[in-house]
């Protein structure tokens, strides 16, 4: 039987539709610093933000390694596009698909996955970050529900999300396992949103603190069992890492194909600069770096999908290709020469975006402890 | 409205390049797509379908790769897919491709229009419809951008001509080639692109046999035409550029249009 790859098919048509939608816009979306909503529906319209979740109920049918391919096809037109996107297909949904009631999804989770709702993921708090033991936003049973109280903070999405999938503690006690998700409307009644960061890099994506003062949700708002929140963010924790190393991999190739074209049209000293081995030199470590980091991720990416535990390997993945993404954007501002600082091309965007990956889904710092752990430390 | 929509798939660039020494086509390094205009085309069958029911069938010859274009055209909505692809179709002429697309028609039946691109990027010659419409005995309309009301056995269509366009009422069944004027395509839908991947995808995959032609009548054999040399032209014209300040240039280049009756 003749059949098209699933995978090359999917990696084509994003590619074409990054090389001919995003690509050619990623300046001036950057520059504008909106959230950007159409190009979002648009990836809606695509079926997109459905890849993780089954047809038969509302998704595409894909898998976490299809769900990398269009990450790292996105990153490499525009790196916050793609990591709004990776919110919608995972974080900002995952809790509300498995465990929100069939009211919930007809109300929330179509609409999401037709890129008509935007979602959102509330972990960190201003007393936590990487420890998230000290999460302090309250659910307080309360009547037939539970009353939030509390504040969030570096919440992407926060500014134009319609829901938040939020942390929240149900026993301070227990600290990480008294911690539960809840969902939270945007337009629930004590919901105040501040206004956006002014961030370095992924300037479209819009970040912002959130409050939450007397807070009443129904029962069902709470998603996943009691005293199961950190359970629930572990489940997905690999994938967390796989996403954000495939970003990692979007931009390094981004960086490269911009060192490679430049080095062959920039002349110096009678000779195109890619013919000076300084230059050489920079590209091969950069071609190097790019296809381990996608060894690593889609190694991890396959494991996942064939539901074998993998968080060592994805975090591997992580940590390496977000480095090499910020050796990248160190190499190609150099092999461009001033140009590389100039804000006409891409080059400095990417030296700029690169740090968004170096936070959520786990510090270096503490993926390094970790892997030195898992290494037998 | 039944509607059957011929797709090609093609290398990804308006600049093919020649192999200087051997004449043929560099294809190492190109991805293949679907034929820009064909894409239109198919767009305009989605949305005929759409306003006026029935289904949407596309049909390709091509080596077995060409899949891709099928899968993807079933991503957009297409609702079936007709691959033929058997070695000996393998260095037809417009007249075997056309035989072969006109016979493979036939098997599909049940049709009331065939949609086809103004002009593949790579083959070029804009012969492919004309032809399965002479093959097939039925009208044709050619640089079609505008698709009016169906009525009945008829519809009434704008074809681009050199100063405007005209208007035509044509009698159904027919074959229409569409231009990139016609429309805007839409983006597949990664659900079905995922669909058009499984076994149980709609699609046929037929050969010469399947199609009851002998190896005489397809491919190569079944040609008419047969390519001696393929070879970039050499290109003889050689710049001028005029020297002096832009006013001295610009009465430069006006006397010299002149003097030829250009302007
Ligand atoms: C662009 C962006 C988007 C974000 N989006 C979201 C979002 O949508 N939702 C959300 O919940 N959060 C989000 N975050 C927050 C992110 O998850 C946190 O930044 C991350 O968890 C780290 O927390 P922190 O920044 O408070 O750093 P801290 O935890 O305060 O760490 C500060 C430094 O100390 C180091 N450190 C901390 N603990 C240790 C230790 N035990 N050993 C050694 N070193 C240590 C860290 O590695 C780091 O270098 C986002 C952040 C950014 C930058
Ligand atoms: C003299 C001559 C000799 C040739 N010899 C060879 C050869 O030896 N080897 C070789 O590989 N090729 C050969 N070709 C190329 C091949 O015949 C053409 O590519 C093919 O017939 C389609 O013609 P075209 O590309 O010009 O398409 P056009 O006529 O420009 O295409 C118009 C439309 O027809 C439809 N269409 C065209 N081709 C197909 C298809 N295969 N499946 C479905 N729909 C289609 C599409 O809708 C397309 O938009 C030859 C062509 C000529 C003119």
């Amino acid at each position: 039987m003749i059949r098209s790859d699933a995978e090359a098919l999917v990696r084509k048509t994003m590619a074409r539709f990054v090389d001919s939608e995003l690509a050619p816009r990623a300046k001036e979306i950057d520059e504008a610093g909106e959230f950007p909503g159409e190009i979002f529906r648009r990836i809606g319209r695509m079926g997109v933000y459905g890849i993780r979740y089954p047809r038969d109920r509302g998704g595409s049918g894909g898998n976490t390694t299809l769900y990398c391919i269009i990450c790292e096809e996105l990153a490499r037109g525009l790196m916050s596009v793609a990591a709004i996107t990776a919110m919608q297909c995972l974080m900002g949904t995952n809790f509300l698909f498995h465990f929100g009631s069939p009211e919930m999804i007809e109300e929330y989770f179509l609409p999401a996955m037709r890129g008509e709702k935007v979602a959102s993921f509330c972990l960190t708090e201003p007393e936590a970050g990487s420890d998230l033991g000290n999460v302090n936003t309250r659910a307080v049973p309360d009547g037939d529900g539970y009353r939030i109280d509390g504040m969030k903070t570096w919440v992407t999405n926060g500014p134009v999300a319609d829901f938040f999938t939020v942390l929240c503690q149900t026993d301070p006690a227990k600290r990480l396992k008294g911690v539960n998700f809840f969902f939270i409307p945007r337009d629930t009644a004590g919901v105040s949103v501040s206004k956006p960061f002014d961030l370095l890099g992924t300037r479209t994506t819009k970040i912002s603190e959130l409050a939450f003062t007397d807070v009443r949700i129904p029962r069902r708002y709470m998603l996943g069992g009691e005293g199961q929140g950190m359970r629930n963010l572990m489940s997905i924790l690999a994938e967390i890492r796989c996403m954000t190393a495939a970003l990692a991999v979007g931009l390094q190739q981004a960086a490269l194909n911009d060192s490679i074209r430049y080095a062959h049209e920039r002349a110096q000293f009678g000779s195109t600069i890619g013919r000076y081995q300084m230059i050489q030199g920079k590209i091969a470590d950069m071609a190097t770096d790019l296809d381990a980091s996608r060894l690593l991720t889609y190694r991890a990416t396959r494991m996942i999908d064939e539901k074998i535990s993998c968080i060592k390997e994805a975090s591997m993945a992580k940590y390496f290709a977000t480095e090499a993404a910020c050796r990248a954007g160190d190499k190609v501002t150099r092999i461009l020469g001033a140009y590389g600082y100039s804000m006409e091309y891409s080059a400095q965007r990417y030296y700029r975006d690169n740090r968004f990956l170096l936070y959520g889904g786990g510090t270096h710092e503490i993926l390094r402890q970790n892997i030195a752990r898992w290494a037998g430390l | 409205m039944n509607i059957i929509v011929l797709i090609k798939q093609v290398p990804d660039t308006t600049e093919v390049k020649l192999d200087p020494r051997t004449g043929n086509l560099i294809r190492e390094g190109i991805d293949s797509v679907m034929n820009p205009d064909d894409r239109h085309a198919l767009e305009a069958g989605l949305r005929l379908k759409e306003s006026g029911g029935g289904k949407v069938t596309v049909l390709s010859m091509g080596p077995p790769q060409a899949i891709d274009v099928i899968s993807e055209a079933l991503g957009m909505g297409a609702d079936r897919g007709v691959l033929l692809t058997d070695r000996a179709f393998a260095g037809a002429d417009t007249w075997a491709t056309s035989h072969t697309l006109g016979k493979a028609v036939e098997k599909i039946g049940d049709y009331d229009l065939i949609l086809c691109g103004r002009q593949a990027i790579d083959g070029d010659t804009a012969q492919i419809g004309p032809q399965v419409a002479e093959y097939l005995g039925i009208p044709q309309v050619t640089y079609v951008f505008g698709m009016e009301e169906v009525k009945g056995r008829s519809m009434t269509v704008r074809r681009r001509i050199e100063a405007g366009y005209e208007r035509l009422r044509v009698s159904l069944p027919a074959l229409f080639t569409v231009t990139a004027e016609a429309n805007s395509p839409r983006d597949p839908v990664i659900g079905s692109l995922l669909a058009a991947c499984g076994a149980k995808a709609p699609i046929q995959v037929w050969d010469a046999a399947d199609l009851g032609m002998t190896t005489a009548q397809v491919g190569l054999e079944g040609s008419l035409t047969h390519v001696i040399r393929t070879f970039p032209p050499k290109s003889q014209r050689a710049g001028e550029i005029l020297e002096g300040s832009p006013a001295q240039a610009v009465e430069d280049l006006v006397g010299r249009l002149k003097e030829r009756n250009l302007i």
